[in-house]
């Protein structure tokens, strides 16, 4: 019988490759080598390496570009060595469903660029690309400084800006939840790739992010600045919102990550994932009746109220110390995913400033890009005043925030707990679908509270009376008799009156309703016009 | 012995200290009570300890992060 000619022989073997590839994977594994490591871990900072696994399912990540970097020969040609590419990315499953994600090594030349036939990470790298042809998440775990002066020694000429663009990035932020955690400093490039994200985290005193690092600013500015001081968490977190949320070390930085992921769609063309709910829908909540003081004056708990009503455990708040007169969460509702944009009576008696406005239409667009139903618990005396306010550009901001909800087009619920006045109040409604209105018997609104409306359009009466504060209370009460919510209700001004403790049971009884229009109406959106 | 300072979260005007210098606080505690935004906003310990010092009285404006009192811890 003759051989196939496919049949192996003695001399088809490729093992001595195959070991060299064994060898090439191992020298990828030893990153910068043991003393750039040790060095990073001095710092309380994991490696890339550790970053992924301690991310991603057991056994999860599949590399892809591993062979990337510098090799090293000998005068026979053989190779000695590889110094590899400072980025390090793949595929991976986070709770069981497919992500793309990777990171800079730091260990490796702090991080910077590094320049093959094709980008591996950040804007325009492969798992950029990854991310956007199949459809699943991106998560950038970044650690780097961005492009190196020193490159353009390298090339001969210096690079046009953009030659690897944010094009791509931008694409994903209408396809795929994108998520940046900053783990170490960013500058340049990679803090503008950690901005074009869904969602952002960085670990509280030991992570930095500004356009350019402290010897920028000295040179230009002449001012002498820290590096925490300049883009520490204090600064990009809680004072200018340049990332959402803050946390105290790396494993919390992942378990955040994991937790955002588990109320997104894989992408825009599927539902956030449903999952079993062991909280009743029918459950009441007693403490819901005494939650609002008697006293308009007195603040309450809103975080507290929104736990009581949405499924036990399921609040994720994003962005809770940056623009705090609004609280915005994702939490559950049955099992369904829902956004949450509460007031906070606590902050400002929860009128909107300009941080808040822009947090809010933030979110707004995250739960209408992801075809989640938003539910606001409004209390609202309207825009923020004074000088202060107006500096800022607090009515442009407010104004977008009102135009970024009557864009959305995901079913929204307005839940009014005290206070709806004026523009604040509007933009808390689902004007372009259902406009569905509901109260609580402490509810009241207006086009503006009638404290400072009475002072405002009965002043000549008022000035010309014997006792112009008494004649000024007694216009407030006359004009507050008619502010009943009951009359409106009457009138099917507002859809609603509930029982606070029935809040839960109507909010999941509709929210599960919506399903329906939410599975039809899957798919990118497309937003035109001008936001002011 | 350490020392805290007590910030108001938010501008406003002082309208009532419910706290008395030397008296022992705990956390979550209200020391003073500012109003903003026709609101009664309270001034929460953060930790306990033994109120040492006010540095505003009533009535007095205050601004979001100004240090309105200082506990012993």
């Amino acid at each position: 019988m003759k051989t196939p000619p496919s049949s192996p022989s003695a001399t088809d073997d490729w093992s001595a490759e195959v070991d060299e590839l064994r060898r090439r994977r191992a020298w990828a594994e030893r990153l910068g080598g043991d003393d750039a490591i040790a060095k990073h871990h001095a710092e309380r900072r994991l490696t890339i390496r550790e970053r992924i696994a301690s991310l991603v399912d057991e056994g999860s990540f599949q590399e892809v570009g591993k062979l990337t970097g510098s090799g090293h020969y000998d005068k026979e040609g053989r190779v000695t060595g590889v110094t590899p590419a400072p980025y390090v990315m793949g595929l991976a499953r986070i709770d069981g469903r497919s992500v793309a994600l990777g990171g800079e090594d730091f260990t490796v030349r702090g991080g910077t660029s590094w320049s093959g036939d094709r980008k591996k990470g950040g804007q325009g790298g492969f798992v950029e690309d990854l991310a956007c042809q199949y459809r699943i998440p991106l998560v950038n775990l970044i650690d780097g400084a961005g492009g190196s002066v020193t490159s353009i020694t390298r090339r001969g000429h210096a690079v046009f800006p953009g030659v690897h663009g944010f094009e791509r990035s931008v694409e994903l932020m209408g396809s795929v939840p994108v998520v940046s955690a900053v783990l170490g400093t960013a500058a340049g490039g990679p803090a503008g790739r950690a901005i074009l994200s869904h969602f952002t985290v960085m670990v509280r005193g030991n992570a930095h992010v500004f356009a350019a690092g402290p010897p920028v600013v000295e040179r230009s500015l002449g001012q002498k600045i820290t590096k925490e001081d300049l883009g520490g968490a204090h600064l990009a977190v809680d004072t200018a919102g340049t990332i959402d949320n803050a946390v105290a070390d790396e494993r919390e930085c992942f378990a955040t990550i994991r937790r955002f992921l588990s109320y997104m769609p894989q992408n825009v063309w599927e539902l956030p994932p449903k999952i079993a709910s062991d909280d009743a829908a029918d459950r009441c909540e007693e403490a819901l009746l005494r939650i609002v003081p008697r006293s308009r004056r007195k603040p309450y708990d809103m975080r507290r109220l929104v736990e009581l009503v949405v499924d036990r455990g399921s609040v994720f708040e994003i962005q809770p110390s940056f623009g705090r007169a609004v609280i915005t969460a994702l939490a559950r509702l049955s099992g369904h995913v829902v956004g949450v944009v509460a007031n906070n009576p606590l902050v400002y008696g929860g009128a909107i400033d300009v941080k808040a406005a822009r947090k809010q239409t933030h979110f707004i667009d995250l739960c209408d890009t992801f075809h989640i139903p938003i539910v606001f618990f409004v209390d609202v005396p309207g825009f923020m005043v004074g000088r202060d306010a107006e500096v800022a550009a607090t009515l442009r901001e407010g104004m977008r925030g009102v135009y970024a909800a009557l864009q959305a087009s995901v079913p929204m619920y307005t839940v009014v707990i005290r206070k709806c006045y004026g523009m604040a109040g509007m933009g808390t409604t689902d004007k372009n679908g259902l406009d569905f209105k509901v109260a609580w018997p402490s509810a009241e609104w207006g086009s503006l509270p009638i404290e400072g409306g009475v002072a405002a359009a009965f002043r000549r009466e008022i000035a010309q009376h014997a006792d112009p504060k008494r004649r000024e209370a007694e216009i407030e009460a006359e004009l507050r008799a008619f502010a009943s919510p009951f009359l409106t209700a009457e009138a099917f001004g507002v859809e609603d009156i509930v029982d606070p403790r029935e809040t839960r049971p109507y909010l999941c009884r509709f929210v599960d309703a919506a399903q329906a229009k939410l599975r039809t109406s899957l798919g990118p959106k497309f937003k035109c016009g001008v936001r002011p | 012995m350490a020392t805290c300072e007590v910030k108001a979260d938010v501008t406003g005007s002082v309208w009532k200290i419910v706290t008395a210098i030397g008296q022992k606080v705990d956390a979550g505690d209200t020391i003073m009570i500012v109003e903003s935004m026709k609101m009664e906003i309270p001034v929460i310990a953060e930790e306990g300890g033994t109120i040492r010092e006010f540095r505003i009285a009533e009535g007095d404006s205050v601004a979001e992060g100004q240090t309105v009192a200082i506990l012993e811890t």
